[in-house]
């Protein structure tokens, strides 16, 4: 039977360590090495708690860079639907954002937002590393006030 | 040292009016056209004895009227040779050049793909860099395609990972 | 047949064409004994997109062919329309484009070093290295505005200026960043856990370096003296000095070396540049609509020689253009240093070549025998390489 404070315990452990898998659907890399620099000493998100795994089925938070296209999106889908609820995605950088400026390829679908349901979307070409914190910390903060069943 | 002009001759003199249309364009840039029978010949040469024993890449282009191949030879890094040669857009083939330089095994799945050409005795000739189940028919790089029919032609909803 | 095949699924590979690679490799027992590349390419079709658009939002276009090196495909591009056009970046605008060159060259090679360190489990090596790279974002975006994609060039020159000032900070930084290097350097080479899973790993001789037509530090640490900084001359290299790395061993562990020393003259190279910097202006006026001609442009990108061909046709979109980026080259090669080696070496030797960082996707194992197909990720297989490095 679930008490509301076990709901509670479970909610703050999720959101104080939220595992995050990072996964690239044909971008150029500038928001890749952006993401893992959040990692890295200077900007150092694992002191929130933060950490990349390499595994969808441990992850609560899939973090997806570079245009969608055609060949990916299947593995994609394959990711989230690893993933244990509740999970969330964010779209890092303008191409998984909108595609854009890669919208009209022929092979290009789009943004992340037509496969899956976006929580987060951090527009730029890339985006720092402090607005990728930023979006992260936007993540949080709606996980905190999500109310979910277990 | 080889310079442009001497390069030029040795390729004249080797293979006369089937080398045409030279234009050195500036320093260590050499455009050349060469009748499409040559040039694996000429290619050929140009490693062995003239010294080009670096294939950059190979560029294929829809001009219009017909298809083009142009491979691009470096010597020691330095002088680059474009060598031309156009070939019929409703049946485009040429001979592989994959025996004279092993890299080309590569670049010609990558302009048969985009394109359409094929490259005879190649050992491999498979798609490089579009989808398996991308339509056979369908060349991107050909002028007359336009986004359009390719949106019209891909079935997005069903993607297989093989 | 006896034996499994694994097939490696392997994500963006490289400036150009930001794609997943597709490697089956055959092993028997613990060796890979045939490598067929299967390229199934996450492809964004950027060549056919830029005959859509025009030379200047092509330079824009170009900058995303990777994140990377962006401005190694600037600088390429802007030099190949110039010449479409017949006309020359001033002279200050080459020596700027030199020096954001080199940093990015210093960002790139020291971006890889961290990849490699994490390849081989010496992750606070990893931290360090990724760490003391920030300096060098910290100068890039002193000068340009951004940590990544510095849009720097112009066609017909570069868009911002240095001063003083800002030459000051690039030659103190540089100085910092150097220290580091240099303590990397008896790091790396008395380090067991690099020193195990790169010496004699991965071997590429020089004879078969020429062959395959290899560039960069991959053919340098092979013996193969060639760089197109030197050899084919571009933006202000002809006016400086400077060494070309070379080792003579073709492993893995020569690779590094090479990239690591190359951050050094990469160092002294920018300095040069700061006190020779010529005054004048940093573009001129170019007017886009373009006569038909044609023009063949490289550079030596950080992973190696990078070349674009462009064809106008008198408007101002290009007829067509055309990308090879250097990892597509090094392909070929890398197949055949990996057949023969050690399942557990295939991670480091892959990270070797400088595949855009991004790339390891997944692996997808196929037992004949069995007929069953199992799913790896490349942090799995970063596993086995350790456990069967601590076993033998």
């Amino acid at each position: 039977m679930e008490t509301k404070a076990f709901s509670r315990i479970l909610k703050w452990a999720r959101t104080k360590s939220p595992w995050v898998i990072h996964f690239n659907t044909g971008g150029c890399n500038g928001c890749d090495i952006e993401l893992v620099a959040v990692f890295t000493p200077r900007y150092d998100v694992e002191r929130f708690g933060i950490v990349l795994k390499g595994s969808p089925r441990h992850a609560d938070i899939l973090a997806v860079t570079g245009p969608v296209t055609r060949q990916v999106k299947d593995r994609l889908l394959r990711i989230y639907e690893q993933m244990p609820e509740p999970k969330h995605v964010i779209a890092v950088g303008t191409c998984a954002v909108s595609g854009a400026p890669f919208w009209d390829g022929y092979n290009v679908l789009g943004g992340v937002d037509k496969i899956l349901p976006v929580d987060v979307y951090i527009p730029g070409c890339p985006p720092r590393p402090e607005a990728i914190i930023y979006g992260f910390k936007k993540l949080l903060e709606k996980m905190e006030n999500e109310e979910h069943v277990d | 040292m080889l310079t442009e002009e001497e390069i030029i001759t040795s390729l004249k003199n080797r293979f006369g009016g089937k080398i045409y249309n030279v234009v050195i364009a500036k320093d260590r840039r050499v455009f050349v056209e060469a009748d499409r029978s040559i040039i694996r010949e000429a290619l050929s040469y140009m490693k062995n004895s003239l010294g080009f024993d670096h294939l950059s890449t190979i560029t294929g282009l829809d001009s219009g009227r017909e298809l083009e191949l142009v491979y691009h030879i470096v010597r020691e890094n330095s002088l680059v040779v474009s060598l031309k040669t156009k070939i019929s857009k409703t049946d485009p083939r040429i001979d592989s050049v994959s025996d004279v330089y092993i890299v080309a095994e590569l670049y010609e799945r990558e302009v048969y793909d985009i394109l359409g050409v094929k490259f005879e005795g190649h050992p491999n000739l498979s798609r490089l860099i579009l989808p398996e189940d991308w339509p056979e028919d369908l060349h991107p790089l050909r002028k007359d395609v336009t986004l359009e029919q390719i949106t019209l032609r891909i079935d997005w909803s069903r993607v297989e990972d093989k | 047949m006896s034996g499994s095949v694994i097939k490696v699924v392997i994500g963006p590979q490289h400036p150009a064409l930001k794609e997943p690679e597709r490697f089956i490799l055959e092993i028997e027992g613990e060796q890979v004994v045939r490598v067929t590349p299967r390229i199934g390419y996450v492809h964004r079709g950027i060549e056919k997109a830029m005959e859509n658009r025009t030379y200047l939002q092509n330079l824009y276009l170009a900058e995303r062919i990777c994140g990377i090196c962006s401005h190694a495909h600037t600088t390429c591009y802007a030099q190949a329309v110039e010449n479409l056009m017949n006309v020359e970046a001033p002279p200050r605008a080459k020596y700027l484009r030199t020096i954001i060159a080199e940093l990015e060259r210093i960002h790139s090679h020291l971006l890889w070093l961290g990849i490699v360190a994490h390849e081989v489990g010496f992750d606070t090596f990893f931290m360090y290295v990724w760490r003391d790279r920030e300096i060098i974002m910290d100068l890039l975006e002193e000068l340009s505005g951004n940590r990544v994609n510095y849009a720097m060039n112009a066609i017909g020159g570069v868009r911002r200026d240095i001063n003083g000032d800002k030459a000051l900070k690039i030659l103190k930084g540089l100085e910092v960043i150097e220290e580091e290097i240099k303590k990397y350097i008896p790091m790396i080479q008395r380090e067991q856990t690099i020193l195990k899973r790169t010496v004699g790993v991965g071997y590429l001789n020089s004879v078969d370096a020429v062959r395959y037509n290899v560039v960069g530090p991959m053919a340098r640490a092979s013996g193969v003296k060639r760089d197109v900084r030197r050899d084919d001359p571009y933006a202000a290299y002809d006016e400086l000095t400077f060494n070309i790395v070379t080792r003579n061993e073709g492993d893995c562990f020569s690779r590094i070396m090479v990239r690591v020393e190359e951050t050094l003259e990469s160092i002294n190279i920018i300095r040069e540049a700061l006190s020779k910097l010529p005054s004048g202006d940093i573009r001129v006026k170019v007017r886009l609509a373009i006569p038909p001609a044609e023009a063949v442009s490289r550079v030596e990108a950080p992973r190696g020689e990078l070349i674009h061909y462009a064809r106008s046709d008198g408007s101002d979109k290009p007829a067509r253009y055309k990308v090879r980026a250097p990892t597509l080259a090094n392909l070929t090669a890398l197949c055949n240093i990996l057949t023969g080696v050690y399942l557990a070496d295939v991670p480091v030797i892959l990270a070797g070549i400088d595949p855009c960082f991004s790339c390891m996707d997944r692996m997808q194992i196929i037992d004949l025998e069995k007929r069953e197909k199992k799913f790896w990720t490349l942090e799995d297989l970063r596993r086995y390489a350790r456990e069967w490095y601590q076993k033998h």
